[in-house]
């Protein structure tokens, strides 16, 4: 009787701590993403990416210097002026470059520290490593186009929160399938699986 | 507490720890600033040029953004970029009108293969230890420059190899070459066509591949070619072949195939004959007696006719009769074809590939040459025509020369210069092209891989990948008007590459004599080639043609010289008896010549008619592998008289029962992760035998004799399952 409690009971106890060391590898070396890079495949590089993946735990976007939404945006700046403009025109905002940043800053507040810090960036050939704080990834299969919707004329606060208040923008809206869907509906826009799902 | 609850506690415990004891698991790598102005996620279609084959197609890249890793100041980050990600036909192009074949469609692969020679090498090593040291470019062009220097009072030293297909790219090189005062570029061409080119300048004054009008064809009779699938312009003939087949409400067009070994083309003919390899012309003369002692056609139809010795007299040798006796062909099939082709025309015979590689090559193409006259097919609708060329602007590139059997396969040469072209793989044994490579005291390859050949170069300047540089062709054959490839570059270098025109360009006024070339790059090049329009047009499409403003040359007129053909019996290397089968290989449709050996993309596509991939085999009929015991997958063994290979057997039913054939391309001693040591060569075991009329190599006039040596070692590897044979639907009618 014994035996046969402690049978699965072991499996059980092997199996979390495999989980557990394979969870907490060392983040890869950039060689081991390079050669990991030019195959796509749509499984987890690692147990603990796939059950992070599954439980829907996101890591918070750390960004490179604490960007001001607020200043900007009471600037009279909008969202799609310069730094996102890519969003009026295709399905990607995008994250704006620091050339982006140094059209105005290369004249406009050049005393402060972020700004020198940034102009030494672009002076040194780097580049803003922004994290995206929106987005799905691949897998999940469903696709997202800006324009029509700027087209639209939907606000960004509708799917990205209030920012205008933020300095470092935060995830605030969860962009479930239900969010989409109900707008959609209300807006009389197309509820075809196609339009997202292709 | 219920066991069955602890044990699932102690399992969530487990994970919970696990995920909360990770940091945060994102990866930062250093961001660069892109050079590119990009909108994220849209595309751009930017015009290009397929460099794999001469046939020269159109295309269009879908260009977007995406991530590059570089290494940037000894710092390793990453970077955007506007990369090229799938190839298309470019859809107004006059050749391939929007098609891409396979090939084409994995061209991408050049440019991001994973083992692409990333920067100049200089060798550290010994010769062929694949051993190398990174160097710069300034170093590694002060190194040229100084082995040219120092050969500058022996210039005629100083040998280039290169592909011989037609393009600006070869006339810089001539010019390059010239200037130094060295011989232009010595042409090496696996496949080379050069017997059809020379049989076409007898026949019909161009010393050219001919284009087919297959699209206004109602009877196609093919003689071996396999113009839907490696041979000449293979996407123009396939669209042309659809319309013939299915373009027509009322009509679909024949196609007649005879070869011995069914090619993917034969595969899709309405009726293949097979036919004793070696004999082809004598067939077509077959058909050529029919319809002349029928009257069916007047003889004076045929000026190309003059060729043949006997035409005048009717060519009463070759009754059919006569002809079955030596091509195996029955009597009354000829006949029937011969009445078939007059009465469902126009009618066009197609001749290219193996029946040309025999002994007496030039013959047969002169007896289709002769049939296409007789059947009224030159320069007509549905026949054949010869594409106007444009005029050249600059020295004259070499002549597509009849690669006359050498006593040795280099000049004397100090510094050999290797540009595209892989001899070491591609020629036979008896030329000892290794040995005489390794005789030379300095090489240079422009190579962008390793592969049998660069692995021996003491200097490897890297070229970039045809998307990131300037590029163009000038195609021979597949339209009806001249055409001119230049496109420019779609994406920007992802390593430290050098355009290798822009490379000689450098090194001509670096040397100590400095030869004068005209232009300082090689789009300065391009763009003074061809009239102001016909550059604009270009600029958007990627080619320009006659309506562009490009000039033609004049049709000019080759004499014809030759005596009268007569049909010889083939020749073979090796007696019968000892070697008692023909050995046919052939352009595989994958990887061509072996050059595109080391795109994974065409390593694992099936072959059509076997469904093979990432192996070689051995096709043998079903009669004659039961004979020798030889059963599917078997490892065999091919001897001739030049050596032997092993490989699997595939038990083929399209093919004569005398006959044993294999694709060409694997084999590679050195050709990156994805070629090395996979599969055999079966060009190492050709014989050195010449083509009577042009001195050019037979390569399909080696017997073989075959054994079983083992069983399944796994090697071959299937897609799909076995081929199967239904007898009843191909009794000879």
């Amino acid at each position: 009787m014994i035996a046969s409690v402690a049978q699965p009971f072991r499996a059980a106890l092997v199996a979390a701590c495999a989980l557990a060391a394979v969870a907490c590898g060392t983040p890869p070396s950039p060689q081991a993403i390079a050669s990991t890079g030019p195959v796509f495949t749509p499984a987890r590089a690692t147990l603990g990416e796939a059950a992070r993946d599954f439980f829907r735990i996101r890591p918070t976007a750390t960004q490179p210097i604490p960007f001001p939404h607020k200043t900007h945006i009471a600037k009279g700046l909008t969202c799609t002026d310069y730094c996102h403009e890519s969003a009026t025109k295709g399905p990607v905002a995008g994250l704006p470059s620091v050339k982006t940043c140094m059209i105005c800053h290369d004249a406009i507040a050049t005393d402060k520290p972020l700004i020198q810090q940034i102009t030494n960036l672009q002076k040194s050939g780097r580049d803003l490593a922004w994290q995206r704080v929106y987005g799905y990834p691949n897998e999940s299969h469903v696709r997202f186009n800006h324009a029509p919707h700027i087209r639209a004329n939907v606000e960004c606060s509708t799917c990205h929160g209030p920012i205008a208040e933020q300095t470092v923008a935060e995830r605030n809206v969860n962009l479930t399938m239900g969010f989409c869907v109900n707008c959609h509906r209300q807006k009389n826009a197309p509820n075809d699986c196609l339009t997202c799902h292709f | 507490m219920q066991r069955r609850d602890f044990i699932k506690l102690t399992a969530i415990t487990g994970t919970t720890t696990a995920l909360a004891s990770c940091g945060n698991p994102e990866h930062q790598l250093i961001r660069f600033i892109p050079d590119d102005e990009l909108v994220p996620g849209v595309a751009e279609w930017k015009p290009s040029v397929c460099p794999l084959c001469a046939a020269g197609c159109g295309l269009t890249v879908r260009v977007m953004e995406a991530d590059a890793e570089v290494v940037r100041n000894g710092e390793h980050g990453l970077v955007k970029i506007a990369a090229a990600k799938k190839l298309e036909g470019q859809p107004d192009h006059p050749i391939n009108q929007g098609g891409l074949c396979v090939r084409g469609q994995a061209a991408i692969q050049l440019t991001y293969h994973p083992d692409r020679i990333t920067g100049p090498l200089k060798r550290s090593g010994a010769r062929g230890s694949g051993e190398w040291k990174p160097v710069t470019w300034d170093e590694a062009i002060a190194e040229l420059v100084s082995q040219l220097d120092g050969i500058a009072g022996e210039p005629t030293e100083l040998t280039c190899l290169a592909r011989p297909r037609r393009s600006r790219r070869l006339e810089l090189m001539t010019a390059f070459l010239r200037g130094f005062g060295a011989q232009a570029p010595l042409p090496f061409e696996v496949f080379d066509d050069n017997v059809l080119r020379r049989a076409n300048a007898i026949s019909f004054g161009r010393e050219q591949l001919p284009t087919y009008d297959l699209a206004r064809s109602r009877y196609v009779i093919g003689f071996g070619a396999d113009f839907l699938g490696t041979w000449n312009s293979p996407v123009a003939q396939n669209a042309g072949y659809g319309a013939m087949r299915q373009g027509h409400p009322q009509t679909r067009g024949t196609f007649v195939q005879v070869e011995a070994r069914m090619s993917l083309t034969g595969a899709s003919a309405d009726e293949w004959v097979p036919i004793k390899p070696g004999t082809e012309g004598v067939l077509a003369l077959g058909l050529a007696h029919v319809i002349l002692a029928n009257k069916l056609r007047p003889d004076t139809a045929a000026r190309a006719g003059g060729a043949i010795d006997g035409w005048s007299g009717g060519l009463s040798p070759y009754s059919p009769a006569d002809v079955e006796k030596i091509t195996g062909v029955a009597a009354k099939r000829i006949e029937r074809l011969a009445r078939e082709l007059v009465e469902h025309g126009p009618a066009v015979a197609i001749v290219g590939g193996a029946p040309l590689a025999h002994t007496n090559g030039l013959f047969t193409a002169l007896a289709v040459n002769a049939l296409n006259g007789l059947l009224g097919a030159v320069g007509q609708p549905g026949g054949l025509s010869f594409m106007p060329q444009p005029a050249s602007s600059s020295p004259e590139p070499p002549r597509a020369e009849p690669a006359r059997e050498r006593d040795s396969f280099l000049p004397p040469t100090k510094v050999l210069l290797i540009d595209g072209v892989n001899p070491v793989f591609g020629s036979r044994k008896a030329l000892k092209a290794r040995d005489a490579v390794l005789a030379v005291p300095f090489i240079v390859s422009f190579s962008s891989f390793i592969d049998d050949t660069s692995i021996l170069a003491d200097l490897i300047l890297p070229d970039h990948s045809f998307l990131e540089s300037w590029t163009d062709s000038l195609p021979e054959s597949g339209a009806a008007v001249a055409v001119v490839n230049v496109s420019a570059p779609v994406m920007r270098p992802l390593h430290n590459t050098r355009a290798t025109p822009d490379v000689l360009i450098e090194v001509a006024g670096k040397l100590k004599k400095p030869i004068a070339l005209p232009w300082k790059t090689f789009d300065e090049m391009l763009k003074a080639s061809m009239p102001e329009a016909a550059w604009t047009a270009a600029q958007k499409n990627g080619f320009a043609s006659e309506k562009d403003g490009l000039k033609a040359n004049p049709e000019s007129r080759i004499p014809t010289t030759a005596r009268p053909a007569m049909y010889e019996a083939p020749q073979f290397d090796g007696d019968a008896n000892t070697y008692p089968f023909h050995f046919l290989p052939y352009a595989s449709q994958a990887l061509y010549d072996g050059s595109l050996a080391h795109l994974p993309w065409l390593q694992e596509l099936p072959d059509p008619l076997t469904s093979a991939m990432w192996s070689s085999w051995v096709e043998i009929n079903p009669a004659t592998a039961a004979r020798l015991n030889i059963e599917q997958g078997d490892v065999v063994e091919i001897t001739s008289t030049q050596g032997s290979v092993r490989a699997s057997a595939m038990i083929f039913p399209g093919i004569a029962p005398d006959v044993i054939a294999m694709p060409v391309g694997q084999g590679h001693e050195s050709f990156t992760r994805y070629a090395d040591k996979r599969g055999v060569n079966p060009i190492a075991i050709l014989a050195p035998v010449a083509e009577t009329g042009t001195g050019g190599w037979a390569w399909a006039a080696t017997r073989v004799r075959i054994a079983r040596v083992g069983d399944p070692d796994g090697s071959l590897i299937m897609f799909a399952g076995e081929l199967r044979e239904h007898p009843h639907e191909h009794e000879t009618r």
